[in-house]
């Protein structure tokens, strides 16, 4: 599905990502875990093509996306606060995001209607813009909106940051029941190594650009994370 | 403490990203202002040589009086559309242990270092040292000079003020603009004289030099007037956005056009939800007044008048001018998403040129009013309607894409008037600059109708050609795409 082929990107003679090869299957779950700095954000960056590598190539489908756009149609990221237009209304925002894969308005309403309890209800008719709205509250519109378009590639960089505890856990939930519905390729980073491997199928293990480890995971990934993480 | 936060300014000035980069605009921006402080004093040097031969056998201390008061109206207006806010540069001392009283005379302080607050200095003081100090002695001359400076630090905090009351309440706009059109309009139908109140106030001040009082008071109050207000609002930004309840709204007659559609839609909203655009809007609707400035009588009766078309032109092509050279910083915020969702960047430029040519066509119709004073500035105003519809937004399209720089439009909505400053007044010149240029030299060597159906037919053939345009700019766009997307994230 998507595969890198020595991938490097610096900033000012810092190599932030360095990937020699990788490739990833459909339907994995692929976690990066990693200190700060070690290039996950950068990696995702370079995925959706919003940074330039300065050498090698990412494709996806086998096509370079750098120099083809058809990824966009089965692509959905969720990176920052910046991947929301903080003013216009969760709606508003659902609808626009739906009305580019032709969905209707109706559609959309229907389709949210899943994401009741993880809404939590305070985003459908909050009467805010999503500026307005909290950091977690924001990050759930954020990830409904990736859903929303039923991608075969997600990527979510943090997503369990800034959500309340109950929030994690159905995210959780939510993924693993997504994927057995409909398979798709999804890349997550957290810092949680419980979460991450609980959800993952593969965690990749970053340092300074490199990865440094790539495995599937077993019941013994968490204890090997541990270790790594030990101060 | 001031001193320390000045310094802070004049770090944060040369560390910003943008220094660097645009360190050519800069110099450029700086000997502009060198330049018109030079013709100032220029103009203050001779004034007693100029008012002469203008107003003959008057005199001239008494035509001087007069045309104070026209000064400092014109003073007003520009520094309504120039000056700008000291940035929210106090936000992060507001949780340390400074007292708000200092915050508030530290953004005083800032603001004071003003281009407009320089020039009556250079304009007025060497006549009224040379004549005013000759005829009536030092002392009244003193208190002459002392008075402008009151007048010019009131109209620098009432401005201020305005602006921040403007910025919490849209309706101060529409009544400072009520204001200011009623007066122009007493004024231009000779209902009442700007011109001879001055005289009489400022011969009076030449005969009863203690009427100083009476204007360093309004400088002081109207800076007592612009600190009480800080001090109230220094955190008005936690209070205010609270519990105002947000509409969805929908634009279904934009539907039909699909994904073009959308993106104006997207548009209308940003447009209408973000204070900084709003000011925008307001200000398309502002200019359109800028017709009794420019279409005088005295322009019409002439064979060829640049100035009419400079007019026209400004009327019906500032939207495109001011919304278009921000056309994708506008969007900086979230500009990660539009690129990794499935927008096509042709679709989202076909969409602005959709924009400008509704927004366009609107301010023609409306400004079409004009043709009541006289029917010759109509083909002026179709000329100029159809090269900006069809040449100039291309032009400030295309140098959308070589801008980097990202807006944040959250952050004007507190203290920020970012954007209404002299680079972009500049660079709207260039394009105004180019056609007027063009009129002149045809309406010179042929006539002023051959000048406008070139102007008018070149805007038409281009307008023909969009298609080709959007493909040409969605080439530009493409091939700076990464250092767009770069200089956006950088905020």
């Amino acid at each position: 599905m998507i595969t890198v082929n020595n991938i490097l990107k610096s900033y000012n003679g810092n190599t932030v990502v360095n990937i020699p090869q990788l490739t990833s299957r459909q339907g994995e779950m692929v976690g990066l875990v990693g200190n700060n700095g070690a290039g996950k954000t950068t990696f995702f960056r370079l995925l959706l093509d919003l940074v330039r590598a300065d050498k090698g190539e990412i494709t996806s489908n086998d096509k370079n996306v750098a120099t083809t756009e058809d990824w966009k149609q089965y692509t959905a990221a969720y990176l920052d606060e910046g991947f929301l237009i903080h003013y216009l209304t969760p709606e508003e925002y659902f609808y626009f995001v739906g009305s580019l894969d032709n969905r209707s308005r109706s559609n959309v309403d229907e389709f949210l209607k899943n994401f009741e309890p993880f809404f939590d209800g305070s985003i459908l008719r909050s009467g805010k813009y999503i500026r307005d709205l909290s950091k977690g509250n924001q990050f759930k519109v954020g990830i409904a909106a990736c859903l929303l378009r039923e991608p075969q590639v997600l990527i979510l960089d943090e997503p369990f940051a800034n959500l309340d505890p109950s929030s994690q856990l159905r995210l959780i939930k939510m993924l693993k029941e997504w994927q057995d519905r409909h398979p798709m390729t999804v890349f997550i980073s957290s810092h949680d190594i419980n979460h991450i491997t609980d959800v993952c199928t593969r965690i990749l293990l970053m340092e300074k650009g490199r990865i440094i480890k790539d495995f599937d995971t077993t019941a013994d990934t968490l204890q090997e994370l541990e270790s790594y993480f030990k101060v | 403490m001031i001193i320390k936060l000045l310094s802070h300014q004049w770090r944060a000035f040369w560390r910003s990203r943008s220094a660097g980069k645009n360190l050519a605009a800069q110099i450029f921006i700086g000997f502009v202002v060198l330049y018109l402080l030079a013709c100032a004093l220029f103009l203050g040097l001779s004034l007693q040589h100029f008012l002469p031969q203008f107003f003959p056998g008057q005199d001239i201390i008494r035509v001087f009086c007069g045309l104070i008061l026209y000064y400092f109206s014109i003073d007003i207006l520009m520094r309504f559309l120039l000056q700008e806010l000291p940035v929210l540069s106090i936000q992060p001392y507001l949780g340390q242990n400074i007292r708000r009283r200092q915050l508030v005379r530290f953004l005083n302080v800032r603001s004071l270092f003003q281009f407009f607050n320089l020039l009556p200095l250079f304009i007025f003081i060497p006549f009224i040292v040379t004549v005013i100090g000759h005829a009536h002695g030092p002392l009244v001359a003193a208190c002459f000079a002392i008075s402008i400076l009151a007048i010019t630090l009131f109209n620098h905090f009432l401005i201020l003020y305005i602006k921040r009351k403007i910025i919490i309440n849209s309706w101060w706009l529409v009544g400072f603009l009520g204001a200011i059109g009623i007066l122009i309009a007493l004024d231009y139908f000779h209902v009442f004289s700007f011109r001879a109140l001055s005289t009489s106030l400022f011969t009076l001040l030449l005969q009863s030099p203690w009427l100083t009082v009476v204007f360093v008071a309004l400088g002081i109050a109207s800076l007592v007037n612009n600190s009480r207000f800080l001090r109230q609002n220094l955190y008005f930004e936690e209070i205010a956005r609270r519990g105002r309840q947000r509409q969805t709204t929908e634009y279904t007659w934009l539907q039909q056009w699909g994904l073009t559609g959308e993106l104006v839609a997207l548009n209308l909203r940003l447009m209408l939800r973000n204070k900084r655009t709003k000011a925008l809007v307001m200000m398309t609707f502002v200019i359109l007044l800028y017709g009794f400035i420019f279409y005088k009588p005295v322009y019409l009766k002439s064979e060829h008048t640049p100035m009419i078309l400079m007019g026209a032109l400004f009327i019906t092509g500032i939207f495109i001018m001011g919304y278009g050279q921000f056309l994708f910083a506008w969007h900086s915020g979230y500009f990660d998403a539009l690129m990794s969702l499935p927008i096509s960047i042709r679709e989202f430029i076909r969409a602005q040129f959709m924009m400008f040519i509704a927004i366009g066509t609107l301010t023609f119709v409306v400004s079409s009013l004009y043709g009541l004073i006289s029917w010759k500035i109509i083909p002026f105003q179709i000329a100029a309607f159809l090269y900006n519809i069809g040449i100039n937004s291309v032009v400030v399209i295309y140098f959308a894409t070589r801008s980097y720089k990202a807006i944040d439009l959250t952050r004007s909505a507190t203290f920020n008037y970012q954007g209404t400053g002299m680079s972009q007044w500049i660079n709207m010149l260039v394009v105004l600059l180019a056609p007027v240029l063009l009129y002149w030299g045809l309406a010179w060597a042929f006539n002023s109708w051959v000048a406008l159906t070139v102007l008018g037919l070149l805007g038409l053939v281009s307008l023909l050609l969009q298609n080709w345009w959007i493909n040409w700019l969605t080439g530009q766009f493409q091939a700076r795409k990464h250092t767009i997307l770069a200089g956006f994230r950088e905020k």
